[in-house]
């Protein structure tokens, strides 16, 4: 039998699954707050405690205190890098010490990875972004060739997005969530890199790529 | 989630008109066996892999259905996250993998008493999907073989 936690009531209430615990936080936040694990308990007593229940379906609200504000989205805010004159490769190169901090504080947990571009390399991997855009480069030689260029170019974005997250959240570990989006899609270079990426790919004639710009910067 | 109400007009519109599958009713199994006599698995749609899998993808537009093996023992560090949404933040799940795929509350559960033991085995889809018939028909049924294969009384779900 299953138990679960839903982040959007509405859906539960459509495909009607036995037993849910409908959940009041962001996306990406199922189980409330991070490094809190009594919370996080809290929560998963909820959810197994509705296993007590006779019949179904149970779709049950899990009440908590204030919700918090919904996350910044990198299509609802202005970059304002381009003041800075400030290339996204340097700004990579500036963010490896902090990144390398991360890795350390974390016993070596991190969201990078995905492109199999080692972290040193990703100046490197800007420059072949940038270099796509204004349409000097077609291609990194380093690409896994089981990825197609269009899976490459979301996964080194990825990547990106993770090192530069990780990176702030080493250099301020109690920044909030909220200010950690605003500062990335807001205040850098590489932002303001897959933003330009993401119109880039739009206006491509290979299907592929053009629905993958759709993906890389909300 | 917050209320849709509090969500920017394009990302409550696109929950609202989700094309997710409806139904009228709903299989019921009733708990046969207390928890803290029960083996629990941990199956997310949080896109999560083993470093080195194969990552999830979008084959023609359509979603990916296929699924990953998490065995219980991997190490955090060793998981990463491939899911092809972006209206998700992923930055608490760097902080803390346990935010979305609690195997850290899991274990502790059973040191409590309150699960009587763990699954060996744990398994990673991807969400949002827009076409789920590759899962109704293949995937979701492999999945739960290898689940009753595996001796699983409990199942715990999380999205992200």
């Amino acid at each position: 039998m299953t138990t679960g936690v839903v982040l959007i009531k509405e859906h539960a209430e459509r495909v009607k699954p036995p037993r849910m615990l409908a959940v009041p936080f962001n996306f990406g936040n199922t189980l409330g707050e991070a490094n809190n694990p009594d919370y996080q308990h809290e929560v998963l007593e909820a959810t197994f405690a509705l296993l007590d229940h006779n019949s179904g379906p149970v779709l049950q609200q899990f009440e908590t205190g204030p919700i918090p504000d919904p996350i910044v989205q990198g299509s609802h805010v202005i970059n304002t890098s381009a003041s800075k004159r400030f290339k996204a490769e340097e700004e990579v190169r500036s963010f490896i010490d902090y990144y390398e901090r991360w890795l350390s504080l974390n016993l070596g947990r991190t969201g990078v990875g995905l492109s199999t571009i080692p972290y040193g390399d990703f100046g490197k991997m800007a420059n072949f972004l940038e270099g796509y855009i204004e349409g000097t480069t077609s291609d990194m030689p380093e690409r896994p060739t089981q990825f197609s260029l269009a899976h490459f170019i979301r996964y080194c974005v990825d990547d990106l997005k993770s090192f530069c997250f990780e990176s702030r959240m080493a250099q301020k570990p109690n920044i909030t969530v909220n200010a950690l989006h605003e500062w990335f899609w807001v205040e850098t270079s590489v932002a303001r890199l897959i933003l330009r990426l993401e119109k880039r790919m739009a206006s491509d004639d290979n299907e592929e790529i053009k629905a993958e710009a759709y993906s890389i910067a909300r | 989630m917050p209320k849709l109400e509090r969500l920017s007009e394009d990302v409550r519109d696109r929950m609202l008109n989700f094309p997710c599958i409806e139904h009228d009713d709903t299989p019921w199994t009733p708990m046969f066996k207390p928890l803290s006599e029960s083996n629990v698995a941990l199956v997310t749609t949080a896109g999560f892999h083993v470093r080195g899998d194969k990552p999830f993808g979008v084959p023609e537009g359509r979603g990916d259905t296929s699924y990953r093996v998490i065995p219980r023992d991997t190490s955090p560090g060793q998981i990463v996250q491939s899911h092809w949404s972006l209206s998700f933040d992923r930055t608490q799940t760097y902080r803390d993998i346990n935010i979305t795929f609690p195997m850290d509350r899991l274990e502790e559960l059973v040191v409590r008493g309150k699960i009587g033991s763990l699954s060996d085995n744990y398994y990673s889809y991807m969400g949002a999907l827009r076409d789920v018939t590759g899962l109704i028909e293949k995937t979701g049924p492999e999945v739960a073989k290898r689940l009753k294969d595996d001796g699983v009384d409990v199942v715990l779900l999380t999205p992200t």
